[in-house]
This record gives structure tokens, sequence and C-alpha cells, in this order.
């Protein structure tokens, strides 16, 4: 029998350095995918089976909740799809797609989201909040007449105040390098070092190192139910795989937070695979289906949330985000065979939107991986990509990305998610005097008053001057109210919805970043540009109310490299992040700030008036960063080059996320001309230091065609925003909105 | 002085900054208004007035402002593309734009039909890197019928290009209308009609004709000539492009062979399953495990299975101790680099490496590849000289080195040894003859066939989809093989595959699918 090579030591012997084993031993790969296998016998029936399952819940529109208990991570049975034919194993619950109470994170929403669907939980569980407080409830306790006024307004939206914030990334590789007995013991050690003067900060983080104690047991506890221990580091390919599957499984048992996401693991699995390869233990196939059937796991992961939250977000979105690629410090690249065989599960398996496959792109990536890339995007629509080389200055070669575009150094950073501000609605604030343009106050009927302290305008036709000199104060005061209201939130969640499982797979003293957002960055920029060069006449009615704009003129738009708008944009989220950071964030987070919408800019669009830009009342935003639609009209690398000129370091630097559409016989003569000319914009876009870029090539009339009959496409995915979903699942009105978007195209 | 760049303008229909289809890579399209055909399936009737109230007025700064702006994505082949309209009747503002452009280093297209201003020819013509030739139609009739134009003004345009100092490539464009081209005859027709251009010729396109531009028509109340014709069926379409493709390689070697001295013959293909070279590459020259210590035996490898020192004996084995070295080499490692002393001659064991120098431009040109079995040095062993190339590893690798003492006290009373020596050296010329043909072909297209069909005949193995090529060579080595950039090499290729002359397996096996359709870019055939 063959035998295993051993691992090249270094300091990740002596502690926690997941980074340092991978860089000892990975084998960076600058081959093409020739070598990549299809799916075994196995996989292909296990995958038949989980896609039943989901088609037959999408066209149901039941889902199964485990009734009878809450979550946590040892608190189910184990569950199996088809046991013979499964590599890899472990459900969130005794059955899959089988969805989990989580209590933690508000009662209420539990509550309605089990209403919506005809279900009752188990009669003694209704007790829950006699005896347990939730996040939820603390928030509102908390939470001040400003802050409520511009939650309700929408002014501040999206905050997670009432379901789990999700964004943290356990460092789920670390149970398969080390075994839970060995990270029990170094939490251990962190204690034991905790001593001095019992200040606020160190009780809690006493408290909090307790918490991961017990939570590492209960991992532990629960992989035994299934006939592993994980107490011992992994020795195998397979268990290497399984370890940190049963880690990620312990997250989502235990949490239901918006963004699940998984990390970047395909250079830490690869050592084991190319380990078991080259001893002979296992065969290519082998290694793929254990890829394919870790994908499988991912793809069936599921969260009980309300149909509304499903409705804002198109679908059952996890954002299980898995970052891909991208070059190490010293200049060798971290793509490795499995960082192919994670995408070769698209092929495999066929498109799907989970787990959301990032690839981080760089200029000296392998120009073979490039292509690959390139060539998966235009078929399968499931990729986004992320600018390496501006995140590694900031966060070296051992960051993954969160959600869809925050990158966070993993098991040493997390993040606060804060969603977002309607920076369109605070410019009509700064119009209107802090009223707002659509809401009425339900006892006096009057203009809701959402901010108070401004001033209205009164002009006949828009000043810029003064229009942007209230606009500053509208977005001083709501920095300030924001920054206070996510304080709020978070030291709220730290207490009540505790992510023990995901924090003991991070070092004891951790950074923080707290996630600021904006949406409505487009039509800011170009309603400033349209009151700057053309007339903007605001139509007030009776209460003084601008609901309407007639502009008289021409102005230019953002999306057309046209410095005298797009400078606009800098301009104001430059100011908006300076007006963040004067307001100390809870536990010392450092302000980050992005530009990503996912798919509410259709709501964000609904609940806003009309805008000076010329946009009506509730009509959609466009998404994240990207230029409003059709208004882009000198060709993609111009709109491109638009949202690259917002700068990622200190400013947006929870990032900048645009969305791309082009129809595939614009893209180039044939799939080969196709493949690199895709890589050669991505090329371009991020040389000048843009972020990131959902590419979908696709035609309008196949999106109609979907909308008409969605039977024919069941599996027709497209990237929205920082991720990607069916477009079967998106509502009538974001499918609209995904049409009417800008496609490039050259007739 | 006043700087024309900043005050001759040109009226601009529009701008796409975004263009992949018109001219190689990625590309800025400057769609300049006005153009005095009316052809009758003109999509953008809006674009033929020679002035409008839309049109942008910019100068050649501006353009090339624009053109900065996206300099970023050209990569090595793209750059800005002037269309229409017809760019040549803005003959004045074109020549400063491409003047401004080239200056910049930026490569340059122009989409034209050869209605212009022919005075401005002769310096706008060799500024142009591609020339993207619109043929209306073949012959005065049709011509006439569809375009409202004197048929012999595009035959002279032609003669112009000839006469021109044009240096670029022509890309032959034809919109192919039912019921009017789109038949066998007049695809022969067509390439009768460039076949002046032939060597400038990069490709033939034929664009089936669509119905999406009528609508505009209605919008600008003018009546719409080819009301009835159905779209072209772009099967068809394809179908007759590759036709015209494969008639336009038939009838090349005729023309050309008149006029120059018959080139290199190109190599047979092997006749047994597998080339010489792809057997070599297999050949294992590691030794038995099991066997004893012996004084061939260095570091797993048996010296005795290597070609070159087959006709030692054991008592030379045992002398060479310490004058022979094995050398494990990691893929992208360097054996030796220009102008390193040639102290010693390295044999390859396994694995393949590659030799190589600079051009003057700076690009990689890639000599010679070599494959376990192969050796290099010998020559320069011989003269004492150092080298003048460089040696990189494609692959991990295992070279057995050896130094030159024992070479010469050794290998070179060796008759056997010498007579090897002169063989590989008879074959590196004629491998170096053969690349300077290469790099002398006129076009991409030439060369790319040419290479491959030499690297079939030394790395080919036979299969019953075609002869099956596998290269270590990533497309930037292959280019350089070729002399050609990375993204013309792909761009070639995935022409070829287009037209159905080869196939690939990932990136690094072609499989030749029509032998003669190469072959027949080659003029000795």
């Amino acid at each position: 029998m063959a035998q295993r090579k051993a691992f090249k030591q270094g300091a990740w012997c002596d502690h926690i350095d997941v980074r340092d084993f991978i860089q000892q031993n990975y084998t960076p790969y600058e081959g093409d995918e020739a070598f990549l296998t299809e799916a075994s016998l196995k996989t292909r029936a296990l995958w038949d089976q989980a896609n039943s399952l989901m088609q037959q819940q999408i066209k149901t529109g039941q889902v199964d909740v485990a009734l009878d208990r809450f979550s946590g991570i040892d608190a189910f049975e184990p569950g199996y799809l088809d046991q013979d034919k499964e590599v890899v194993v472990g459900l969130q619950t005794d059955k899959p797609m089988r969805r989990i109470m989580n209590p933690y994170g508000g009662f209420r929403m539990v509550e309605n989201a089990l209403k919506a669907y005809g279900l009752e939980m188990a009669q003694e569980l209704h007790d829950f909040t006699k005896y347990r407080k939730t996040h939820n409830q603390g928030v509102f306790d908390a939470y001040t007449q400003d802050m409520r006024r511009a939650r309700s307004a929408g002014l501040l939206t999206g905050l997670p105040d009432a379901y789990g914030r999700g964004r943290i990334i356990g460092d789920y590789r670390r149970v398969a390098l080390y075994g839970i007995d060995r990270l029990i013991a170094e939490k251990q050690q962190e204690i034991a070092r905790e001593l001095g003067p019992a200040t606020d900060e160190r009780i809690r983080l006493r408290e909090e190192l307790s918490e991961q104690i017990r939570a590492l047991l209960a991992m532990k506890q629960m992989a035994a139910r299934y006939g592993y221990d994980i107490g011992a580091p992994a020795q195998s390919a397979r268990e290497a795989v399984q370890w940190l599957y049963f880690a990620y499984l312990a997250a989502i048992k235990e949490n239901n937070g918006a963004a699940m996401s998984l990390g970047r693991n395909t250079a830490f699995l690869d050592i084991y695979l190319q380990r078991d390869l080259d001893a002979g233990l296992i065969t290519e196939e082998e290694a793929q289906e254990l890829i394919d059937q870790l994908i499988i796991k991912l793809r069936l992961v599921r969260h009980l949330r309300t149909p509304e939250y499903d409705e804002l977000f198109a679908g059952d979105p996890t954002w299980v985000t898995e970052s891909l690629g991208g070059m190490g410090t010293d200049g060798r690249t971290l793509v490795t065979r499995t960082t192919y065989r994670f995408l070769h599960s698209l092929t495999n398996l066929g498109p799907a939107p989970e787990p959301n496959m990032t690839v981080l792109w760089s200029q000296n990536l392998p120009q073979d991986f490039k292509e690959y890339c390139a060539k998966l995007s235009i078929k399968t629509g499931s990729i986004q990509y992320e600018n390496d080389d501006l995140m590694r200055d900031i966060y070296g070669d051992d960051y993954a990305i969160a959600c869809c575009v925050s990158a966070m150094r993993i098991g040493k950073e997390m993040q606060f998610f804060g969603a977002r501000a309607n920076l369109a609605k605070a410019l009509l604030y700064a119009i209107n005097g802090g009223r707002d343009e659509v809401k009425r106050d339900k006892t006096c009927g009057k203009p809701f008053l959402a901010m108070d302290g401004i001033a209205p305008i009164t002009d006949e036709v828009l000043a810029f001057d003064s229009v942007f000199d209230n606009y500053k104060k509208v977005l001083a005061k709501l920095a300030g109210l924001y920054v206070d209201t996510m304080n709020t939130i978070h030291f709220m969640h730290d207490k009540y919805a505790y992510e023990a499982g995901q924090m003991a797979l991070h070092d004891a003293q951790v950074h923080r970043y707290m996630a600021f957002g904006i949406a409505g960055l487009s039509i800011v920029a170009d309603s400033l540009s349209a009151i700057k060069y053309a007339r903007v006449r605001p139509i007030r009615n009776e209460e003084g109310i601008a609901v309407d704009f007639e502009i008289k003129g021409n102005f230019p738009c953002f999306g057309n490299d046209d410095d005298r708008v797009d400078e606009l944009a800098v301009q104001v989220t430059e100011l908006f992040v300076e007006e963040l950071k004067k307001h100390p964030a809870y536990r010392g987070a450092e302000h980050t700030l992005s530009l990503l919408t996912i798919t509410s800019n259709v709501v964000y669009g609904k609940k806003t008036g009309a805008t000076p830009d010329g946009r009506k009342a509730g009509e959609a935003f466009a998404p994240g960063a990207n230029p409003m639609h059709g208004r882009d009209v000198s060709g993609a690398i111009a709109s491109l080059n638009s949202v690259a000129k917002i700068p990622y370091c200190h400013v947006c630097q929870d990032g900048i996320s645009n969305t791309f559409t082009i129809i595939p016989d614009s893209l180039g003569k044939n799939p080969l001309d196709r493949r690199q000319y895709l890589a050669g914009i991505l090329d371009g876009y991020f040389k000048q230091k843009a972020f990131h870029l959902n590419v979908n090539v696709l035609e309008r009339q196949l999106l109609e065609d979907a909308m008409e009959h969605p039977e024919k496409y069941p599996n027709l995915t497209i990237r929205v925003s920082g991720y990607a979903v069916r477009f079967n699942q998106l509502s009538r009105d974001q499918q609209e909105e995904v049409i009417s978007r800008t496609f490039h195209t050259r007739v | 002085m006043a700087d024309i760049t900043t005050q001759i303008t040109g009226n601009i229909h529009s701008i796409e900054t975004m263009g992949l289809v018109d001219g190689p890579g990625v590309r800025t399209i400057f769609f300049l208004q006005g153009c005095p055909l009316r052809c009758a399936y003109c999509h953008n009737p809006d674009s033929q007035p020679m002035n409008s109230a839309a049109a942008r007025q910019m100068t050649p700064r501006d353009v090339l402002n624009i053109a900065l702006r996206q300099k970023n994505y050209y990569g090595q082949e793209g750059g800005v593309t002037f269309s229409g309209g017809e760019p040549l009747a803005q003959g004045a503002f074109l020549l400063e734009c491409l003047k401004l452009l080239k200056k910049e280093g930026i490569s340059t297209a122009v989409d034209t039909s050869g209605f212009g201003q022919p005075k401005y020819y002769p310096q706008i013509l060799p500024l142009v890197d591609t020339l993207i030739l619109d043929v209306k139609a073949f012959r005065s009739g049709t011509f006439q019928s569809l375009v409202q134009g004197a048929f012999p003004v595009f035959l002279r345009f032609v003669e112009d290009v000839l006469k021109a100092d044009f240096t670029g490539q022509v890309w032959i464009r034809h919109v192919m209308l039912p019921g009017y081209t789109d038949n066998e005859a007049a695809m022969r027709e067509l390439v009768k009609l460039v076949r002046p251009l032939a060597f400038l010729i990069d490709r033939i396109e034929i664009l089936p004709y669509h119905t999406m531009g009528v609508g505009k028509y209605a919008e600008l109340g003018i009546p719409y000539r080819l009301v009835g014709v159905p779209p072209m069926d772009p099967d068809k379409a394809k179908q007759l492009e590759r036709y015209a493709h494969r008639y336009y390689l038939q009838t090349l070697p005729k023309a050309r062979l008149r006029q120059t001295p018959t080139p290199l013959p190109l190599p047979a293909f092997p006749q047994q399953k597998e080339s010489q070279e792809a057997m070599e590459r297999k050949t294992d020259f590691r030794a038995d495990p099991t066997a004893d210590a012996s004084p061939y035996i260095r570091e797993g490898i048996d010296l005795r299975k290597l070609p070159l020192l087959r006709h030692l004996s054991v008592s030379e084995f045992e002398e060479m101790a310490q004058d022979v070295a094995i050398k494990r080499v990691k893929k992208g490692d360097f054996i030796f680099k220009s102008g390193d002393s040639a102290g010693r001659l390295f044999i390859c064991c396994a694995g393949q490496f590659k030799i190589f120098t600079h051009t003057p431009d700076g690009r990689e040109q890639i000599m010679y590849i070599y494959s376990p079995g192969d050796f290099v040095g010998g020559l320069n062993l011989l003269k004492g000289h150092q080298y003048l190339y460089n040696g990189q590893a494609l692959e991990d690798a295992v070279i057995c080195t050896m130094s030159k003492a024992f070479f010469d006290r050794v290998c070179l009373p060796n008759p056997r040894i010498l007579q090897q020596i002169l063989e590989k050296s008879y074959d590196r010329i004629r491998w170096a003859e053969e690349l300077m043909t290469r790099l002398y072909a006129t076009n991409a297209g030439m060369k790319v066939a040419e290479l491959v069909l030499r690297l079939a005949a030394r790395y080919g193995t036979q299969t019953e989809e075609g002869m099956r090529v596998e290269l270590n060579l990533n497309r930037e080595e292959l280019g350089s093989y070729a002399g050609l950039t990375r993204e013309s090499i792909t761009r070639k290729l995935g022409e070829f595959k287009d037209l159905g002359y080869v196939d690939f397996e990932g990136n690094h096996v072609i499989i030749i699918k029509d032998e003669q359709a190469l072959r027949d870019h080659i003029l000795a055939g």
C-alpha cells in the first residue's frame, strides 16, 4: 500500500496558522482544464435526486421546516440524501432541504415565516420568549426615535435588526488541519492568558471564548453522530473535505445569517487531494467526485425566511461564497487543480447560483486559467470577478469574500454587516427639508418628517450649490445616525445571537470592520449633474414637496467615462465615508463602505419618489454601482471606466459591485475569440483598479422568452449583483428590471 | 503655430467603446458620419448624410484622448477602428487621427467600402494596420443595383491599396443577401475580385443580411428598397464563407509560385502511428529500480539509455565520476542563459525545455524545443563559444550535464558520438531554416498553418479524429514559435477551428481535421 507523503513542517505546527500550511505545501497549477473528468455515476445519481427536490420546492412554493426544536450545532439527528452514494455526508437537519427555526435573531421573524407557509411550531416552543430575549427585542429596546424614523421611511433599509447578520467566515479549514481537540486546547490557553482587570471588554471576551469552546465540543458531537471523530486532524483527502464541511455545517446549523460564506478553500483542499493522488490512493475521478459532492451539499443549504425576504432577494440566496484563485504574496499563483475542480462542478452539475463562485482576478493569473474562467462565464453566467491585485495589498493572500464583495482575512477578521442607506432619497430630503416624498405621517396625514433640522429648498429652478450644501448637511446627519444605529444593532447581536461556532474558528483577538452601504449612487450623480449642467425645475405639490422634476437641456450621465459627472459620484462617496468615520464604531471596528444593492434596487426604487435626473417615482434603481439603465450609451468600456473611478482603498473598501451584460455575438466571432476577449476585458478593467464585475453573456430575447416560458429554462442562471440567481425565481418586477438593463450590443 | 490636431474636426456619428468584431482584439470604434453610397441594406441610414445635427464634432486630439482612456483594454492586438459611414470620406481628419494614434503605438483599423477621397490614400494607407474592405458586390450590374456607386471606383481603390505603401492586413467583408450572392459561383467571383490583394488578406467574412435596421427607415421617412427580402440564413452564409476560404486557398499557390522561387518543402506526416519525437518524448531513461548500483546509473537515470552515450564503454562510464551530474529543474527554471560560457553539455532525460532568444522589439522568439534524448551545447563545446540563447524548462525536467573536460577526453575521440552531434546539428540547421521561412511568411494564417504542420510532423500522433499534436507550450510560447503574439495566434486558431481545419482539447492539444486546407496555406503544398 502506497504511503502518503508527510506534510512540510513550519510555523503552522506550533500555532494555528493555516496560511503557513498552505504556503509550505500547495502546488500551484498553471495548466489548462484538459485533466478534468466527468461527474461520477454516484454523483450524477445524487445530483438528480437533489435537483428534483429543489425543482419540486420551487414548483409547489412550500417549504419543509423542523417544527419540534430550535437551531443548534448539535440539535438534529443525522440526515442523508442517499447514504450509499454520498462520499461527503451531513445535512442541516435530519432531512434534505428541511429548514431550521432560529429564534435568537428575532422570534417574530420565525413566527411570520411559519405563518406564511401555514405551519406552526410545536406547542412548548411558543414559550421561548418568556425565558429568553432575542436580538430583535434588544435592538428595539435601545433604538432612538430618529433611528426608528430613518428606518421606517426607508432611508436606512435592510438593517440586520430582526435577522442574523451573517457575513462572518469561520476558518473552516482549521478543523481539517488541526482537529477539534487541538482547537479547544488553544482556546483554553487563550482564556488563561486573559488575566487582568475585569473590564467590559475582557469579561465579554472570556465569556465568548467559553461559548466558543462549547461550540467546538458540539461540533465534535455532531460529527460523531455521523460516525466521524473530528477530534483529530483529517488524514486523507476525503476526511479533509468531510471535516471542512462539518465545520461549515456547524455554522449553518447554528446561524441563519444573511450570507454564510465558505472562505477560500481550494488551495488548502488541493494539498490533501494531490497527496492522495500522488500516493495512488485516489483517482482524478474520485478527486472530482469529492468536490462535486461537496458542491451538492452547498447547493442544498436552506434557511427559513419570510416570503417577503425571499422576494426581496430573489429565490433562496445563502451566499455560500467561495473565493477562487488569486496570487500569493510571493508571486506564485494560488490557482491549483482543485480550483479547476471546483469551477468544473458548473459543468458536471450544471450552472447554479450557489456556491457563489468568486474568482479573485490578478493580472498575473495564468492565462489558461483566465480563459477557462471566461469560458465558464460565457457558458454558465455563474461567476463573479474581484480584483485580487487591489485586495492583496490590503489583506495579504489569505483573505476571502463574504457575501458578495466583502473581503476579510480568514480567521483573523470579521465584519459587522450594515445594509445600506438610500442616498437618492437623502438627496430628496435635501430638497424637501427632511420630509419624505412618499411616506405620510400616520397621525396627522402630513408628509412624514424623517429628518429634523434641514431647511427645504424653495428655488424655482434648483441651484447646484445650494442643493449640494444642503445635501452635505443631510449626509452628515445621516452618517451619525447610521453609525449609532449599527452600533446598537451589533451590540445586541453579540449579546443575544452570538455566532459561537463561527467565532470559535477565529483567533481570540479579531479585527472588526463595520460595513456601511450606499444605494442609488448613479441616481445621485446624474441628479447632481442635471442640476449643474441642465435646468431642473421641481414640480411641488400643495404641501411644498417636490414630487417630480422638469428638466431642460442635456447633462452628462454616469457611465460614459465623463469626468464632469463621474467626479460627482466619487465626491459623494468620499464625503459620505468621511462623515461615517467621524463617529466611533462599536468594538473599535474600522468603517468601510460598499456600493452593493443585491436585488433590493427594485424595492428601493418603489419606495423613492421621482428624482432630479428624470427617473420617475417608483422606477427601479440601477444595481450596486451600475450606471442607470440605458444611460451608458458610449459602449461597455466607457461604462466600466466610469465605475472604475470610484476608489476602493479607504473609500469603498467594502466593495463596489458592477454588473455587466453583453450579448454573445458582440463578444467575438468564435468561442476562442470570445474567451480571449472576455479575459482581456477583465484584465483591462481591473488594471485601472476597478473592484468587481459580474459577467452575463446572453441575449435579451432569451430572457424575454424565459419570462413567458419558464418551464423551458429551469436552470437559467444570471448574475444580478454580488450573486447569481435562477432567473425563474426572480419576481416579475425584478425580471423586468433585469431585462431593462443595458445590454451591450452592436448591430 | 496652429496645431492641426486640435483645429481640424471630424463628424462623429457615434462611438462604441467595446468593439470586439471590427478588427482584431478589443477596439474602440469611431463611426464617422457620412457615406456617399446608399446601400440598399444599410442598417444605419442615419449615418449616411455627410452632415447631421446629431453628429458630434471631434478633433483628432479628442479621438486620441478617448483611445488613451481605453488603452488598458487593447492588449496585444486591439486598438482603434474607424468605421462609418465611410471613414475615407473625411480624409483629412482621418489622416491626422491615424498619425496621432500611431505615434502613441496604438493599432489602427479602417473599415471602408473604398469610396473616399483618393488624394489622401497614399498618406493614409501606410498608417493602417488592418484594412477592413467591404465588398458590396462582385460585378458591375449587381453593384450598381445595390449601392448606387460606380463599380470601377471600387476596383481603383484595390489598385490604390496595392500601389500605396500599405504593410498591414486586409479583412474582406461582404454582406450576403439571399437571391443576390448566396451561391458558390458568387464566392468564386469574390475571391477572384480580391485576388490582387491575396497575400495581404487575413480573413474573409461573410455577414448574413439581417432586417434589424429596417425600422430606422420608417423613422427617417426614407423608403426601404429591399422590402420582402428575407434575412439571410446564418448557417448558409457560414457554409459559403467556408467555401470562399477553401477556394481562396486552393487558388493561392498558382498565383504566388510564378513570383517566388520554391520555398522549403514541408515535411510529410509520419507514416507510422507516432512520429519519432512523439515516441522519444515518452522514452524512459529511468534506471530499473531493482538494478544494482553501477557506474552508469546516476540518481535513478540509466545513462546507457541516453542515445548520445549509448556507445560508451563500461570503463568510460567508470571514468566520468564527477564529470557527469544529474540536475532536476522545475518548470520555468533556466538551464542556461544567453551569455553564459559554454562549459557543459546538456542532455534532456525527462521533461522538455525550450531554447529562445529575444527579438529586437523585445518579444520572446522560441527557436527549438528539446525533448528527452535531445542534447544541446555540443557545437558550443567544440568551438568554446558562449551561449547566445536561453534554455528554460517547459515542465519539470531532468537534465544530465557533462563537463567540457570529459567531452574533450572521451566524447570527441568517439566517432559515433561525433556523428550524432553532426546529425543533430544538421537537424537544427534545417529547423532554423524552416523557422526563418515561417517568420518571413507574409500573413498570420500562413505562419500558424506552417507551425501546426511542422509541429505535427515532429510531435504528432495519428488518431481516428485526425493528427493529434500535444504541446507543452502555452499560447504565449506557441505564438513566440510562430513569430506572433498570443492574441494573434489564438485568434487565428479560433478561426481555423471555425473553418473546420483544426479542433482542440483544452489549450495544449491541437487536432488537425483538414490537413489539406493547412497545406494550401503554404505555397509549396
